[in-house]
């Protein structure tokens, strides 16, 4: 009639197996303890397991080229017809637009930060801190497709012909600098900026976090100690979060290494001798992207797999030495600050 | 405690991987066979994105033609279709570049049968020019080995006697992502100069003398290339006709060997087909650049469908698919698609070793076309 008693008549004439489930519950811990232990499990053999599965898969390559494959020249070769494959071009590729592109992000990115946390009048914060994360959703491809058609002719070269005629006549820097940009503007350059451009949410919203999470205290100690606004921030809220902006910036240069898209749209995909950011180049992802999915030859699939393990380990590499750096400014903080 | 069950979890989950690895190496050449209602036969192929408009085209025009058939094509390229088909992942693979020796005898009884012919030509964008460019063999050649720098180079002014010609740097735009069009256009070009045979060659990605020199620039597809031409004052790059025929793109005329002039068209494509109707070889494959007939256009090239020929398991599958190459090769209006499309459907003499080589199949050693 009641029906709890039903309930209760109902648990006791419950199958056995039921039971013991309830009583392996019943021990709680265990097997949440499994679960979690299992997940983390989990991402230690993907990461293991990606890195076997290229290491494998590379052995062609590996065996075939050797450390020539990495070593930086002028005048590389990947050449699928003569089989003869240097990464150099693509590697350099890589690592000139990322630099280009957090040389520029960065400072561009600490300024919407330091002006979203601190100096933003309410009204604006919010809807300017929206625009920011809705620049971080764009899809790549429609970046780069804005990047060909837009700023590639608008931007990138005047800016290029300006840095050709200027930089690029001074000697020693001046073969970075060197022109002239094709015309259509598709060079190293652009895809720096293009990058530049995506990373900059990135940057911008992490910093802007972490500013906000220090607490009121250290404004307020610093601004009653006689600090104006502009020494608070650089004095005492940069220094304090300066690890979690280490974090940000790290983040995006992960972003930047690894951006294929935008950057294939933009950057002329053409393996040529000069180290210019001036002339079209080629990066690591990007010759992945454009190549595998019609490499028939086996040690053409295989360098490419090599590239892709090269990428892999650089990206691994600097988590690793952000590690480090974060760790190195934590310690040289003072611990009464961050008290 | 914990230790022992990290350690359990670790076991668990590599014994899973391994088994997923070893489940992935063991069945190769078999077509996976998934389970379906009776009446519906799932067919699944991939590979060359040359031909995908038109096979998406007649895979939707089949549906009305035979309703029991849920054909599908995935456009990823011809390396992965090979792999594919290889493999056994899928049932039919299209392919722009022929299979290599080693790969015949890896899948032991794969064969080539060509589908399609599409053209390739050469657009370009030169300040102040709205004629028609006419270049020819050497030219072409000679643009994309370097050795032809500026737009008014007298071997391009003599081609051109109506068009002022600008006296600006060429930038030669080529495609960046592995392609089939790319290979039928350095096997023109390998054809055309001895100079580009010897020292790039031909296939679906080489390496580019302008990029070496400079003024070279890599677009990803057709609309990549189409777009960087289009950017760049002064530059010239080539996509497929159906592409350039879909988006309105003039494209330069070509000097042939013969020594005629002639525009891309259904009708110079024909006529290189029929050039080299002849010359297949014992594996069904030819090239048909740089064709001797007045009215051929030089660079051109064949795409193929790649099956197996005596190992398929599923008969009924089988012979659905047959069916429909049959159907695709034969049919007048798939022709008529396919021909709206840009790209050539085979010749009566090429055609009739097709449909032959397709009578040989076999499916547990009975031929699988009954009524050719």
């Amino acid at each position: 009639m009641n029906k709890t008693s039903s309930l209760l008549a109902n648990r006791r004439s419950a199958p056995t197996w039921i039971l013991r489930l309830r009583r392996l519950l019943n021990y709680g811990d265990r097997p949440w303890n499994f679960l979690t232990i299992a997940m983390s499990t989990l991402v230690i053999i993907l990461v293991v397991g990606v890195g076997l599965l290229m290491w494998f898969d590379s052995q062609d390559s590996r065996l075939a080229i050797g450390w020539k494959f990495l070593t930086p020249t002028l005048n590389a070769s990947w050449n699928p017809i003569t089989s003869k494959y240097v990464a150099w071009p693509f590697i350099y590729g890589t690592i000139v637009t990322s630099l280009v592109a957090i040389i520029i992000a960065l400072p561009v990115g600490l300024g919407i930060a330091i002006f979203l946390a601190e100096l933003s009048p309410d009204w604006l914060r919010n809807p300017l801190g929206w625009l920011i994360e809705l620049l971080a959703a764009i899809p790549s491809v429609v970046y780069g497709l804005w990047g060909i058609f837009v700023f590639l002719p608008v931007v990138v070269y005047p800016v290029g012909v300006f840095l050709g005629n200027t930089l690029g006549q001074i000697p020693g820097i001046g073969i970075f600098f060197k022109g002239p940009i094709p015309a259509s503007g598709s060079s190293r350059l652009a895809a720096g900026l293009i990058l530049s451009i995506m990373i900059v949410p990135t940057i911008a919203a992490l910093t802007r976090d972490v500013l906000r999470a220090i607490p009121n205290s250290q404004r307020e100690a610093s601004l009653s100690l006689g600090a104006t606004r502009w020494e608070m921030i650089w004095q005492v809220l940069i220094p304090y979060g300066l690890s979690g902006i280490l974090g940000a910036v790290i983040l995006a240069l992960g972003r930047a290494l690894g951006e294929t898209m935008a950057v294939t749209m933009v950057i002329g995909n053409s393996i040529e001798g000069t180290p210019s950011l001036l002339r079209p180049g080629y990066t690591m992802s990007s010759v992945i992207a454009n190549q595998f999915a019609e490499a028939v030859d086996r040690l053409h699939t295989s360098a490419l797999v090599e590239i892709g393990l090269v990428l892999f380990v650089m990206t691994l590499l600097l988590n690793l030495a952000a590690r480090f750096l974060v760790r190195q400014v934590a310690r040289k903080t003072p611990q009464e600050a961050r008290a | 405690m914990r230790k022992f069950s990290f350690i359990l979890t670790v076991l668990f989950f590599s014994s899973i991987l391994l088994a997923a690895c070893a489940q992935a190496t063991t069945s190769p050449g078999q077509p996976q066979s998934t389970q379906l209602p009776a009446d519906s036969v799932q067919i699944n192929g991939a590979g060359a994105t040359f031909p995908l408009p038109v096979y998406t085209e007649w895979i939707y025009a089949y549906q009305y033609v035979d309703p029991s058939v849920t054909l599908n094509y995935q456009g990823i390229g011809s390396g992965g279709g090979k792999k594919g088909i290889i493999d056994g992942t899928i049932d039919f693979a299209g392919s722009d570049s022929l299979l290599k020796d080693e790969e015949y005898t890896s899948g032991n009884d794969l064969q080539m049968y060509p589908m399609l012919a599409g053209a390739v030509v050469p657009i370009y964008n030169i300040e102040g020019v709205t004629q028609t460019l006419t270049l020819d063999r050497a030219t072409l050649a000679g643009i994309y080995t370097a050795s032809i720098k500026k737009w008014n180079d007298p071997a391009i002014a003599a081609l051109n006697p109506i068009i002022t010609l600008p006296d600006k740097d060429i930038t030669a735009v080529h495609r960046s992502d592995g392609s089939g069009t790319t290979e039928i256009f350095t096997n023109a070009l390998s054809s055309f100069s001895d100079d580009w045979k010897n020292n790039v060659g031909a296939g679906s990605a080489v390496e580019w003398p302008v990029d070496k020199a400079g003024n070279g620039i890599g677009g990803k597809g057709n609309q990549g290339v189409a777009a960087a031409v289009q950017n760049t004052p002064n530059s010239i790059g080539y996509v497929e006709l159906s592409y350039a025929i879909a988006n309105k793109i003039p494209f330069a005329n070509m000097v042939n060997k013969a020594g005629q002039s002639v525009m891309a068209d259904a009708d110079s494509l024909a006529s290189a087909i029929t050039d080299y109707a002849n010359s297949f070889d014992e594996k069904l494959t030819t090239k048909i650049v740089d064709g001797p007939g007045a009215g051929s256009w030089p660079i051109a090239g064949y795409t193929y469908i790649i099956l197996h020929t005596t190992s398929m398991q599923d008969c009924t599958k089988a012979q659905k698919l047959l069916e429909f190459l049959n159907w695709a090769l034969t049919d007048t209006a798939a022709g008529k698609r396919a021909a709206d499309l840009g790209y050539s459907v085979l010749p009566d003499a090429v055609r009739t070793q097709v449909l032959d080589k397709l009578g040989q199949v076999t499916c547990n050693g009975n031929p699988v076309m009954t009524n050719k």
